[in-house]
């Protein structure tokens, strides 16, 4: 197939899309909110792939320690953290101390607690982990190891609910593939029928290249065409779009769960590189599966 | 340059041709003949390889067509001009671009389509209508665009199936002048037609067809 061919290829794909421009237009809103979904979903993934993240950064625990623990037991305790890789002791809590703190946060209603008999609260120590090497902090193999230490009564790690929020993120994740791979399929169709519209309407035409020597190649590669630039449009269109509501929804700071401030961010450009080739293949071969099967002239 | 061989087809239970034995040489100048239904617009269809012989052998330049590839095939029709009964013109292209559309195949330089295709146009006498659409043309005219499609390659072999049946005497005797001047560049042609004013005043060589069968042919 000569070079100097394209020029036409290109001028014919361009003249099919501007006579059926409708049948296009459906077909290319479709593909864009259908690639939209997807991308909203990817936004949101990255998001929160990003939120976890940084709250694994620095990982807080507390070791609470059995009443009336020795001496001895505590310095072994503490022993036993200090060895811990990437631990530091932010400070121990002895057990008047955890009162007057609980009193305190108590405020007004510190009255409550006059009338105990005695301290219910366990002294603690405080730890804070930051990661080495990059490497993430195991921290359930962390509470799980130090709950066996003679002398500790309990375990709790601030972020112990990101354990259940990681399940949730894998679950989310599953979705989404599902999610993206249903609407791949959709894309796929739409570009199939579209292409496939704009070929019967092309039914003459066709019937006559052939007559007069065109080679199927000939025929089918406008169509082709036509099906990748459906797919930049869509691919070009859905990011552009995805991109404006992200400047709109970023200029508000992200509040979530009263937790912390958190920036929300783009996907990463080569997310959105993919997205578009993904559109453009997308395109690519739904038109070459709809005139795979039309050339039998 | 075009051989048949006990050449049969069927359309279901309807012979259009049966045991059809026909040899054209380089260079002749053929009128198939017979009544509507004999099955000289099939027989043209088999030539072309737009329709496959139900049995039989179809040669041209010692190609079988029955044996041939889709591409090569695709190949072949670019040496063989065929101007069709029905013209087969597309109405959204205009004079000119219908007539370049047999070139634009090929993959020639643009240049060299405009050339030949005013010159084709020319030969026809349509130059000055090159940019109107078929739609606004009578029926000789879109005839003459058809023709001018079928010579604008140089084809080696030119099939027609009845080219003046839209025409005025006046014009059948220009368009078979044009024919003969195709057929003297060197140029195979077969004509089918029905016409006996055409076939009176012509010397070619004559085959008559009736029922699917060749019962005559005359070789001057």
């Amino acid at each position: 197939m000569g070079l100097r061919l394209w020029p036409y290829f290109l001028r014919q794909a361009l003249a099919n899309i501007i006579s059926n421009r409708i049948v296009h237009a459906i077909g290319l809103g479709t593909m864009v909110v259908s690639l939209l979904i997807f991308c909203t979903f990817l936004l949101l993934l990255v998001n929160l792939n990003a939120w976890v993240g940084e709250w694994g950064h620095s990982l807080t625990m507390s070791v609470y320690l059995q009443d009336g623990i020795s001496e001895v037991g505590r310095d072994n305790i503490e022993s036993v953290v200090r060895s811990l890789s990437g631990a530091q002791i932010r400070r121990f809590i002895s057990k008047e101390r955890a009162l007057t703190e609980f009193r305190r946060a108590l405020g007004s209603q510190a009255g409550l607690i006059d009338g105990l008999s005695h301290n219910p609260l366990p002294a603690s120590f405080e730890l804070v982990f930051n990661e080495v090497e990059g490497k993430k902090v195991d921290a359930r193999g962390i509470k799980q190891d130090l709950e066996k230490v003679e002398g500790v009564e309990e375990v709790h790690y601030s972020e112990e609910w990101l354990d259940r929020f990681e399940g949730l993120m894998k679950m989310i994740r599953l979705v989404g593939f599902i999610i993206g791979g249903l609407l791949c399929m959709g894309v796929l169709f739409i570009v199939m029928n579209t292409i496939k519209l704009t070929i019967y309407s092309r039914k003459e035409e066709i019937e006559i290249l052939k007559l007069v020597g065109a080679t199927n190649w000939f025929v089918k590669i406008p169509f082709m065409l036509e099906g990748m630039i459906q797919g930049i449009m869509s691919g070009a269109l859905a990011l552009v779009i995805l991109f404006l509501a992200y400047l709109i929804i970023s200029t508000e700071r992200m509040h979530f769960l009263d937790l912390a401030v958190f920036d929300f961010i783009f996907i990463p450009n080569e997310y959105a590189l993919s997205i578009f080739l993904l559109s453009v293949s997308l395109g690519l071969a739904g038109s070459f599966i709809a005139v795979g099967r039309f050339f039998k002239v | 340059m075009i051989h048949l061989f006990h050449l049969y087809k069927n359309f279901g239970p309807n012979i259009a041709l049966s045991d059809v034995n026909l040899r054209v040489h380089e260079g002749e100048f053929v009128f198939i003949s017979g009544p509507s239904g004999a099955g000289k617009t099939t027989l043209l269809r088999l030539i072309f390889g737009a329709e496959r012989p139900t049995s039989g052998h179809i040669l041209i330049n010692g190609i079988n067509l029955n044996r041939i590839s889709r591409l090569k095939l695709d190949l072949l029709r670019r040496k063989i001009g065929f101007v069709f009964q029905d013209f087969k013109l597309l109405p959204a292209k205009t004079v000119f671009e219908n007539v370049a559309l047999a070139l634009e195949v090929t993959g020639e330089r643009r240049s060299l389509i405009r050339k030949k295709t005013r010159q084709s146009l020319k030969l026809v006498g349509l130059v000055d209508k090159e940019q109107a659409y078929p739609l606004e043309l009578s029926g000789g005219e879109q005839q003459r665009v058809a023709i001018a499609r079928a010579i604008v390659k140089d084809p080696l072999i030119l099939l027609a199936d009845e080219p003046t049946g839209n025409l005025d005497p006046d014009l059948t005797k220009d368009i078979m002048v044009l024919f003969k001047s195709i057929h003297m560049k060197g140029a195979t042609v077969v004509i089918a037609t029905h016409s006996r004013e055409l076939l009176e005043d012509t010397e070619q060589g004559k085959i008559f067809l009736n029922r699917g069968r060749i019962f005559e042919e005359k070789w001057d």
